[in-house]
């Protein structure tokens, strides 16, 4: 897929500027507008509403930009929203664009419209009137709430939400941040999906470590896990326990006290001891597992290439032959294009979540 | 679809990661494997499988026939059809461990030697793999290879697997090539596998939009008041290619477009639009009402065949602008030939949902573009109001290849002060709301046998009764009398004029493509 630059509308050009300014008002006469002037060469594609929420100054661009890429695999309407909370004044500014791109498959010109918000002063007012006024009717809204949850959550907005993205990996207090979370569902009547792209980064290692155990032969081996250890970068500790906590609520594990931040415990159902070692070392967020069942040691590991897992299994005087499983990335576009790709309820990261929120 | 009953317990780390069947480790056996069917689609497919992740890292591909050849040399030989007919460029290191898997077992299809052989290698492998003795055998040979593979599979005891595996059979159609040889065909391989191992291969079902007719039809409720006679005026059929015979005149002088597609592909189609909703998503509940279908399509007598069936035969044209030759100046093709390259139906499914309403088929070779697309024509508003000129029908398209998709076609009024009133179209393109592509019909196809999912599979009655419809009018076609006559048309048409006439008489005419 190829990005376009059309040279006849400004707007559509420059896909990684925010394109026109408009006035609020005007927003849908000046879709139109936009649609007409392109309308012979192109064809505009929407599968859902993806409202991006952020308060870092400058995110329209850079979230303008991931919007260019994401929108390459999940045609949208982009509502990008960058609010400074702080200001003395209240404002609304407001540009229209679009992103054009060429499928490879059928050499057809697929745009996805985006309206980009800069929101001064009354916020949390402002924020339910912009995005529920700006939606394309009868598609389902997505928000990619960038910040950390903060009191109040707005009923208007969140009763309207169909699934939020966010990503724990910052969360200073999990507790906090997932009552919050939890109160926007209870205002949607948890009609709310609850995406967290720091559960989506952990998608390929899971998958990668999960087929080991598809045979029911192999099935003893899991109830008897004796050792975890979790290699995690720096900053991704939190990830490092969602994906041991995944491990401890699938297999109705029990969290012991932790004898330090870098070694856990768990009781298995027949009362086994699960010892598990987070080491912090530099590389991908989890960048390697290695679960000890019996003599038998099962490993994964991203190769060197990067995009790429090797996955092993051996006793630890034998010679393993790795197989080769693609690794997701880790930038933003990766993960959320993996997280809109898929749909349905995460209800097994609640209970990953719940079975480590105490370590988090 | 749901799980095979001989499906395991499922694994607890799997819960949420997968919403289909998990793929078991597995040997995947193919016979023929030198031939083209190998080198274009299998491989190619297994390899995306592997490069996506969805393959488990214990399933092992062997070679099986009659050349000579070292591991390494098949191993070469498939790198370099792989790199070139994969739908994603083979990555080198993916490429490698996908072919540290691949082995090479020389054997004539008749000969016991070759499968003791394999039987071996394949224990060594369960072994050194951890292949788990499950077996896929894959018959990519020519039909008549059939069954001495399956005799000597079961000689050999290949044909079953030990407590906690499997042993399964894939079958490249031709599925015979009447009833009596399908009969003889679901015999000698019952002789080997039972029904429930034997998967019968149809790669149109494989595709995205023909799992999505049953998507279409039960997921959306505004679909199932109006799927019926009292809103149906008439469906249509068509699977066009541009194509000529090509290199496969020796197989298609003894079969024919009906042989060809009809009896398979088109039938296929025609069920899952006709099909009632089944009980659930089983590969068996699914079947038992397709198989209903066939069984429910009007028998056609010999009178009737002159009048409702049509065969045709291109001759010279052009094709893109570009000249090309008539059928039988086709290298290898009789002079004389009276194979059909096109056919044109008229049929009628006798059950409560369908009476009287027209199913118009019509599949061809050298015709002016490639595809294969269903349409529902719905029937006309009452007369009154705006209605009175109007001649359009309300019609919704269902696009199996290329460019997939669904399109309906609705009546608009034209801005201005007038009434005048226009057909536009709705349309949906996968291309265009889906931007990852969907993968090949094999790869899909391939995924379902080594889960254990016979859904998108062809059953024995299925295909034994889709031959009972066709022989009728191929005994009617090659009858010493009362021939109905075979048509010509110019190849880069659109068949040949009595195609058109079988809609005409009725006051339709075939949808523009």
């Amino acid at each position: 897929v190829e990005e376009i630059v059309k040279c006849n509308m400004p707007a559509l050009t420059e896909t990684y500027s925010l394109g026109n300014l408009v006035k609020v008002g005007n927003i849908d006469q000046e879709l139109k507008k936009l649609w007409h002037d392109g309308e012979a060469v192109m064809t505009r594609a929407s599968l859902m509403n993806l409202a991006v929420y952020s308060e870092k100054p400058g995110s329209l661009q850079s979230n303008t930009q991931l919007m260019a890429k994401i929108t390459q695999n999940h045609a949208c309407r982009a509502i990008v929203i960058e609010a400074d909370c702080n200001a003395e004044e209240d404002s609304v500014s407001a540009w229209i664009s679009a992103h054009c791109h060429v499928t490879s498959a059928e050499s057809r010109q697929v745009c996805s419209e985006q309206i980009s918000f800069l929101l001064k002063g009354g916020c949390t007012t402002q924020l339910p009137s912009i995005v529920l006024s700006h939606l394309d009717s009868d598609l389902p809204l997505y928000l990619w709430w960038q910040e950390e949850f903060h009191e109040p959550m707005d009923p208007q907005l969140w009763a309207w939400v169909d699934r939020v993205i966010y990503d724990s990996k910052n969360w200073k207090d999990f507790r906090t941040q997932m009552r919050l979370v939890e109160s926007a569902q209870q205002e949607a009547k948890q009609r709310i999906v609850l995406c967290d792209l720091n559960w989506t980064r952990l998608d390929s290692i899971r998958f990668a470590l999960a087929q080991f155990f598809d045979h029911p032969a192999s099935h003893h081996r899991l109830a008897n896990i004796s050792k975890l250890r979790i290699d995690f970068a720096p900053g991704f500790r939190s990830t490092a326990l969602l994906f041991a906590g995944w491990l401890g609520a699938q297999l109705s594990w029990r969290t012991e006290q932790a004898k330090s931040s870098h070694e856990l415990r768990f009781v298995g159902t027949s009362g086994r001891h699960i010892n598990v070692e987070l080491r912090e070392r530099d590389g991908h967020p989890v960048h390697q597992i290695a679960l000890t069942s019996g003599d038998v040691e099962f490993c994964v590991a991203y190769a060197k290439c990067g995009d790429l897992l090797e996955v092993s299994r051996g006793k630890a005087d034998e010679k393993r032959t790795p197989q080769l499983m693609p690794a997701r990335k880790d930038d933003p576009v990766s993960l959320m294009s993996e997280e809109l790709m898929r749909g349905g309820p995460h209800r097994v990261y609640l209970h990953a979540f719940e079975c480590v929120l105490d370590l988090l | 679809m749901n799980r095979a009953t001989d499906q395991p317990e499922p694994n607890p780390l799997r819960e949420g990661l997968a919403a289909r069947p998990v793929p078991q480790p597995c040997s995947v056996v193919i016979f023929g494997a030198t031939g083209d069917l190998t080198h274009r689609k299998l491989v190619p497919a297994l390899y995306n499988l592997a490069a996506d992740g969805e393959l488990p890292p214990s399933v092992v591909i062997v070679g099986f026939a009659r050349r000579p050849k070292s591991d390494d040399e098949f191993r070469g030989d498939l790198e370099a059809s792989t790199r070139k007919f994969s739908r994603q460029d083979v990555r080198d290191e993916i490429w490698k461990t996908f072919a540290q898997s691949i082995f090479y077992n020389q054997g004539n299809f008749d000969d016991e030697a070759g499968y003791k052989a394999l039987a071996k290698r394949l224990d060594e492998i369960d072994k050194s793999h951890g292949t788990r003795g499950n077996r896929l055998f894959y018959l990519a040979a020519g039909p008549e290879q059939f069954e001495p593979i399956l005799k000597h599979l079961k000689a050999a005891g290949l044909n079953d697997a030990c407590k906690g595996s499997w042993a399964r059979v894939i079958i490249e159609k031709p599925f015979g090539t009447d009833l009596a040889s399908a009969r003889e065909l679901n015999r000698v391989v019952r002789n080997s596998f039972r029904e429930e191992q034997t998967y019968r291969i149809d790669h149109f079902l494989g595709k995205e939009t023909a799992q999505n007719i049953l998507v279409l039809r039960f997921a959306n409720a505004i679909f199932a008041p109006l799927w019926n006679t009292h809103y149906i005026d008439h469906v249509q059929i068509t699977a066009a290619e541009t194509l000529g015979v090509g290199t496969r005149a020796g197989y298609y002088e003894t079969a024919g477009a009906l042989r060809d597609m009809v009896q398979n592909h088109l039938l296929q189609l025609l069920c899952l639009i006709a099909m009632e909703p089944p009980t659930d998503l089983s590969a068996d509940s699914i079947r038992d009402e397709k198989v209903k279908v066939v069984r429910s399509l009007r028998r056609l007598s010999r009178s009737e065949i002159a009048v409702d069936a049509v065969r045709g035969q291109y001759t010279k044209g052009a094709i893109d602008g570009e000249p090309v030759i008539g059928y039988r100046q086709e290298q290898n093709v009789n002079p004389d030939s009276q194979t059909e390259t096109f056919v044109a139906l008229r049929l009628f499914i006798d059950n409560w949902r369908w009476a009287d309403v027209p199913i118009y088929v019509r599949v061809g070779k050298r015709l002016p573009k490639s595809a294969t697309e269903i349409s529902i024509h719905f029937k006309k508003a009452p007369a009154v109001l705006f209605n009175k000129d109007l001649h359009d029908l309300n019609v919704l398209v269902i696009r199996i290849q290329p460019d997939e998709g669904i399109s309906l076609r609705i009546h608009a009024k034209v801005p201005g002060t007038s009434f005048r009133i226009e057909p536009v179209k709705m349309d949906f393109h996968y291309g265009t709301s889906f931007g990852k592509p969907s993968p090949e019909a094999y790869e899909r196809l391939l995924l379902d046998a080594m889960s254990g999912d016979a859904t998108l599979f062809a059953r024995s009655d299925e295909v034994e009764q889709a031959w009972a419809f066709v022989d009728a009018i191929e005994e009617a076609w090659h009858a010493r009398k009362d021939v109905p006559e075979l048509c010509f048309y110019p190849a880069g048409s659109w068949g040949p004029e009595q195609a058109d006439d079988l809609l005409a008489r009725d006051g339709r005419a075939w949808r523009r493509l």
